[in-house]
């Protein structure tokens, strides 16, 4: 019988094995799924000389057969629906989906008849990047995330500012 | 050699070393609020709940939940309530857990 436990357990050594597996060589395929553009802005701008993603060994790729991640923005219009499953599907495995931005992690769109509202609606997403914009420096650090190279950090941020509060770290 | 090429070297890198070390242009960002709990009072956590526009705060008796993931870090909250609220300086959020996202921050102000 698998646990909870051996199943998250199984997941880290899955999502290592991964790692390992991509080294300092991962594709990624942008896909938008009707945001603003102002994340696509965002993600153009790792190309640029000050933060320069190449050094990290990512690289941008036009073709989902070649990537090894999907970075997703937008809420997910339904109309879209389709042509980001087979985009998935087109991508060889083992493959990381990235939902980047608030819309794509359900926050400025409500479900309704136009958008599923969440990129998690449509596609297993393995890491959330937030920010409306997320700036350059927030993806890399999703993106370091994704192939475990960056611990995240969210687990144990409480957004509380005072120091003597319960909880408080901030 | 290019004159191009010296003048290049002279000025040094511009590319910055994140995430190795710090980078000095995120103190700059627009980042989610941070909440003061005694500061914070139904009547604040209500208004403040009323005008973000993106759904990331709600209130369930005396805990508000913030949804950094929907937070657009906008500072509608930190301008309607300077001193309950106020940026909090994170930018590094992703996480393989979205639920990681969402926090409860107790209320705990003197009611009127």
């Amino acid at each position: 019988m698998i646990t909870g436990q051996d199943e998250a357990e199984a997941a880290r050594r899955l999502r290592e094995q991964v790692a390992a597996q991509f080294g300092r060589s991962l594709h990624i395929r942008t896909l938008d799924t009707g945001s603003c553009a102002v994340c696509e802005q965002e993600i153009r701008l790792l190309t640029a000389p000050h933060y320069d993603l190449h050094r990290l060994g990512f690289f941008f790729t036009p073709a989902p057969r070649h990537a090894d991640l999907l970075l997703v923005t937008g809420p997910m219009v339904r109309a879209f629906g389709a042509a980001a499953r087979k985009t998935y599907q087109a991508m060889p495995g083992p493959k990381i989906v990235v939902a980047t931005g608030a819309c794509a992690l359900g926050g400025v769109y409500l479900q309704d008849p136009f958008v599923h509202g969440n990129v998690g609606q449509v596609l297993p997403v393995d890491v959330w990047i937030p920010g409306c914009p997320p700036s350059p420096l927030a993806l890399l650090q999703g993106l370091g995330v994704a192939v475990s190279r960056l611990a995240e950090k969210t687990p144990g941020l409480t957004f509380i500012a005072d120091p003597d509060s319960p909880g408080g770290d901030t | 050699m290019p004159l191009w090429f010296v003048r290049g070297l002279r000025r040094g890198v511009v590319t910055t070393r994140y995430p190795a070390r710090p980078d000095g242009s995120a103190a700059s960002l627009p980042t989610p609020p941070a909440f003061r709990p005694r500061q914070l009072t139904r009547q604040i956590a209500d208004r403040i709940v009323a005008i973000c526009p993106s759904q990331a705060l709600s209130r369930r008796d005396d805990v508000l939940i913030f949804d950094a993931g929907a937070c657009t870090a906008c500072g509608r909250c930190a301008e309607a309530a300077p001193a309950a609220v106020s940026a909090s300086g994170e930018f590094e959020l992703a996480t393989t857990d979205r639920s990681a996202l969402i926090k409860e921050i107790p209320i705990l102000g003197a009611q009127p």
